[in-house]
């Protein structure tokens, strides 16, 4: 091994969940990774045609590639009404429960403008309003700077700034999936301490939470003897049925029909081999994840799905243990230097 | 026709080993050419007197669960493959795994309800393995595993019931057809795909590898005649013959291959019927947005798809196939 | 324009039966094009060379909404399936117009309390077709099962506003057809009119296969927000310009065809609408994830009443799709986004 890796994980976990990227937008997240990627040596990166960001170690042959998409859920505004008044609709599933009082940053042809989804104070509620299930049909945004640069079509995201939840973990925006993405640029540089023989891409992709997916038209061009993708789950979370995974216990090992149970057998021996703790998830008919479209793409293509658990998915603030990205990039990176074999 | 020893067979969707192997064994030596794809499709091709490629398909694999969690109490949780309704599970007999364990999914004793206790959801519902702990569960079984109803067919007369005739059916219909050593007209490719039930998901996978310039689904499907079901939104009928689908969810059936089909029953004087309902999606729709393929949907009738036991008359088997096998010597006109 | 819309929107061709449609928008080019080809699904794809490296391909779905007739009773009454997203509601009062003849929609109810309950929780369920016939035989003689038929309606010309049926999407096929009679491309023009997208954006998952377009733009119907308690979330207006659409349900548009689309529109001074639909989807969704990816994005026209049989939009609303997609087939920086 090669002397004192320091990457700094934190910090880039930090930059990319602070950056906006909603599906379809993702490109100053795509530069960011760009950059930190232009840094590690021994790889070659390009932007494909539909915005996702690819990155290749050459080698001859399997051919293995690692999907993370970089997009986050996001908003879009659809009308004005009256005075700074806007409404406004979603990108990716939201609860519309979570955005209330939350203050939204808006992209505007002019720069960042400022507002805040309202709620009628208590005292003026009526017994309906307080009963009421809310949808986004009875939200709206008051822009309280710059709302005239406001106009329909502009993107929102969340304005949470991300910061250290007690040192072990990292809370913010778009963990989902700024985790992972942080995870593969991670083991792009472990992959360095190793000799790789085989032909490896890292594919940060686009519009997973909404859209088409970029990442099964890059499986397409690919067309990979492997295909890894890395999301996130829902960690420290009780689910009837399911078994209980928690953050810092290390990566989830995903299965089901979508993922080849060959892979699996492998990706898990080679955990335990190394010591990386690991949990495993079961999948019914659906992950909900780029996997489901990747293994179907032209001749099939074998798939593994590993995931992060995360805390409060697709809310303002969600939380994951560095640890965990940390210990799936060793998994990662020693799974792809030994062939995934 | 082996609709028997195929529907005894355990196949959920994504763990069809067991239904490729069985297949395997029965028509590779009666094609010209047979492989597995990386997905676990199994193709196998016969050649004809005309290039143009004609792909015949049925799925392999049938509704069924995964292991989802191990209770403390050696109770295993389940989530289901495919669409099922829960209220057809109670009270079922299960095989889980390579190693068949068996299981009783339970269901309250009658005794013990204060009035009527609605729908189960399948959080609710778990496998009795006959162990009481964790640690004891864990030794036969684990997350991951399939879970398939157990077998339970029983051919009588006329008339077969049993478990997964959607869509061993099908698949029995193919292997019946390449016994029966019939030259076809077109380069034929008989397809055995996998996940179905899942969305669809194996054989756009096989039809990329072919790139047929016609295919032919051959399904088990929904009928609803029974008398808590009104007659006028039945799909179909048992003893009317197979069943040739103008359209369903997601898909238009191609116009010349339907008109050539229902031609071709007239002319043989097969007995045929015309799907009444569009609801369901078949794999005709996912080869036709794949490569492009007119394709179409004939299958045999059935009572009670989805569930362990299911219902099929061994005439509208017979007509099926008797209606598959004039049509593949002919040119699609 | 108004005379091609009417043609296009009078001609009966649902999803999965679009002949009619595809002969006649066939011949409605006659001139204007280089080629075209037919491919397995029926698809019919068009063609007119430019004069630089690059391709443009502009799509709209022949087909429209219908039903299919799928079983006849003993007395010679019709049972019904729908064909696409065609709404019961819309069949009450209405007649169907299959090839041989009409039929009216008839629902069922024993009691009138039994008739306000179906109509209140309509399906296809508790409604029949009736054309007249006094027995089975001669019903099916007529319309035998597996017979398509579409809304029985007339074209309107009202001014600004026209009205018919099918205007989804007949309206993008005048578009398309328009754009290649009065343009002279700088880029390869493509022109794909596509089979069975209101069953399951069919024919578009593989229109764009062999062609590998630069930049794929679908012209669809739109919502709108300007009616009585209209939609109160979105702002589309009929005769405020096509619109240019951020994401439907089914696709997010690419955003720099979105700049691009609206940075011609401005320059040339062509009104334009930006468009977030809130439910539905386009077959831009299905091109975009065509093989190893497309640009792709759709532009729309706002409509009213879409599948009803009387669906409206306004005449420079069209006129003015026409005159953006010319610019944008004419510019050279149109693929360089």
């Amino acid at each position: 091994m090669k002397g004192g890796l320091r990457v700094d994980i934190k910090n880039i976990l930090k930059n990319l969940s602070n950056l906006d990227g909603p599906s379809g937008y993702e490109h100053k997240v795509i530069e960011y990774i760009k950059s930190e990627v232009e840094k590690i040596p021994n790889t070659t990166s390009y932007i494909d045609n539909q915005g996702n960001l690819i990155v290749k170690r050459g080698g001859k042959g399997k051919k293995i590639a690692l999907f993370a998409h970089t997009d986050e859920i996001g908003f879009v505004i659809t009308k004005k009404e009256f005075n700074n008044y806007f409404r406004f609709h979603t990108f990716g599933g939201i609860d519309p429960k979570v955005v209330i009082s939350q203050r939204l940053r808006i992209h505007t042809k002019n720069g960042i403008a400022y507002g805040v989804v309202g709620m009628l104070e208590p005292h003026l509620q009526t017994e309906e309003i307080r009963q009421r299930v809310l949808t986004f049909d009875d939200l709206f945004i008051d822009v309280v700077e710059n709302s005239e640069y406001v106009s329909i079509g502009d993107l929102a995201t969340f304005s949470s700034e991300a910061f250290e939840l007690n040192e072990k973990y990292i809370a913010g925006k778009a963990l989902d999936n700024r985790a992972s993405c942080t995870s593969l640029i991670y083991t792009l540089h472990l992959l360095n301490q190793y000799v790789v023989e085989n032909e490896v891409y890292f594919v940060f992709s686009v519009r997973e939470e909404d859209g088409t997916s970029g990442a099964s038209t890059s499986a397409y061009h690919i067309n990979p003897d492997l295909a890894i993708v890395l999301d996130v789950t829902h960690g420290d979370i009780s689910r009837p049925g399911y078994p209980k995974i928690e953050t810092g216990k290390g990566p989830v090992l995903d299965i089901g029909p979508m993922v080849d149970y060959n892979y699996f057998e492998k990706v898990k021996n080679t955990a335990e081999k190394i010591s990386v703790n690991y949990q495993i998830e079961p999948n019914g008919d659906h992950s909900h994840t780029d996997t489901d479209r990747i293994q179907i793409t032209r001749e099939g293509i074998p798939t593994l799905l590993i995931s992060i658990p995360l805390r409060y998915m697709h809310t303002p603030y969600e939380v994951v243990n560095i640890r965990d990205i940390e210990e799936t990039a060793r998994l990662l990176s020693y799974f792809i230097a030994i062939g995934g074999e | 026709m082996l609709l028997k020893e195929l529907s005894d067979l355990c196949g959920v969707s994504g763990f069809e080993q067991e239904v490729r192997n069985f297949i395997k064994e029965k028509i590779k030596d009666k094609v010209d050419d047979i492989k597995e794809d990386k997905l676990g499709n199994l193709i196998a091709f016969k050649k004809g007197k005309n290039n143009k490629k004609l792909m015949l398909s049925a799925h392999m694999d049938e509704v069924g669960f995964i292991v989802s969690n191990i209770e403390e109490d050696g109770k295993i949780s389940i989530i289901p493959l495919g669409s099922i309704d829960p209220r057809v599970v109670l009270g079922k007999k299960v095989v889980i795994g390579e190693k068949k364990v068996t299981g009783i999914i339970g269901s309250k004793p009658v005794h013990l309800m204060t009035g009527y206790e609605g729908v189960s959801s399948f959080e609710n519902i778990k496998v009795d393995i006959g162990v009481s702990k964790k640690q004891e569960a864990e030794n036969k079984v684990k997350i991951g595993d399939f879970v398939s109803f157990a077998p339970n067919a029983i051919l009588h007369k006329d008339w077969i019931s049993g478990k997964a005739l959607d869509d061993r059916g099908g698949c029995s219909i193919l292997i019946d057809l390449i016994e029966a050593n019939i030259e076809p007209f077109y380069n034929t490719y008989f397809t055995f795909v996998i996940q179905e039930e899942t969305g669809l998901r194996g054989s756009g996978v096989a039809a990329s590898q072919i790139d047929p310039d016609y295919a032919i689904v051959i399904e088990t499907t929904t009928s609803g005649d029974n008398p808590e079901f009104p007659e006028a939104r039945r799909s179909s009928e048992l003893g009317k013959g197979p069943v040739i689908t103008p359209a369903h969810k997601g898909y238009v059936n191609n116009e010349k291959l339907f008109n050539f089909a229902i031609k071709v029953a007239q002319e043989n004087n097969i007995p045929y019927q015309i799907k009444r309902r569009t609801v369901g999606g078949t794999d005709a729709a996912r080869i036709a947005i794949t490569t492009g393929t007119p394709s179409l949907v004939i299958s045999i009738p059935s009572r009670y798809i989805h569930s362990p036991m299911c219902v099929v008359n061994l005439q509208d088997y017979q007509n099926t196939f008797k209606l598959l096998s004039n049509i593949i010597t002919k040119e699609v006109k | 324009m108004k005379e091609l819309i009417k043609k296009l929107t009078t001609t009966p061709s649902p999803s999965g039966r679009e002949e009619k449609i595809k002969q006649t928008i066939l011949e409605e080019l006659q001139g204007y094009i280089d080629g075209y080809k037919i491919d397995k699904l029926g698809n019919l794809i068009v063609w007119k060379k430019g004069k630089k490296e690059g391709k443009i391909l502009l799509d709209a779905h022949m087909d429209e909404i219908g039903v299919l007739a799928t079983y006849i009773d003993e007395k010679g009454f019709i049972r019904i399936e729908p064909i696409g997203g065609i709404s019961p509601y819309n069949l009450l009062g209405s007649s169907i117009q299959f090839p041989e003849i009409e039929g009216f929609v008839g629902v069922e109810g024993e009691t009138s309390e039994e008739m306000a309950k179906n109509i209140k929780n309509l399906d296809f369920d508790k409604i029949f077709i009736d054309i007249g016939a006094k027995s089975k035989e001669e019903a099916e003689r007529l319309v035998p099962p597996g017979t398509f038929g579409v809304y029985s309606s007339s074209f309107r010309d009202l001014g600004d506003r026209i009205v018919s049926k099918a205007m989804d999407d007949r309206i993008g096929c005048a578009i398309i057809i328009e754009v290649f009679k009065r343009s002279t491309p700088i880029y390869d023009l493509y022109g794909s009119f596509s089979v069975q997208e209101e069953v399951g954006l069919v024919g578009a998952s593989v229109v764009a296969f062999d062609i590998q377009p630069d930049v794929a733009i679908a012209v669809d119907v739109t919502a709108h927000s300007d009616t009585p308690k209209g939609l109160k979330r979105i702002s589309l207006e009929l005769g405020k310009g096509p619109a240019i659409k951020i994401k439907d349900s089914a696709s997010i548009s690419d955003r720099r065809l979105v700049e691009k689309l609206k940075y011609l529109a401005e320059k040339n001074q062509i009104p334009y609408q930006i468009e977030i639909l809130l439910r539905g989807g386009t077959n831009a969704a299905v091109l975009q994830r065509t093989k190893a990816g497309i640009i792709a994005g759709t532009l729309s026209i706002p409509t009213r009443y879409v599948h009803s049989p009387h669906e409206m939009v306004d005449i420079m609303d069209v006129e003015n799709a026409v005159n953006l997609l010319k610019i944008f087939v004419e510019s050279e920086e149109s693929i360089n986004l």
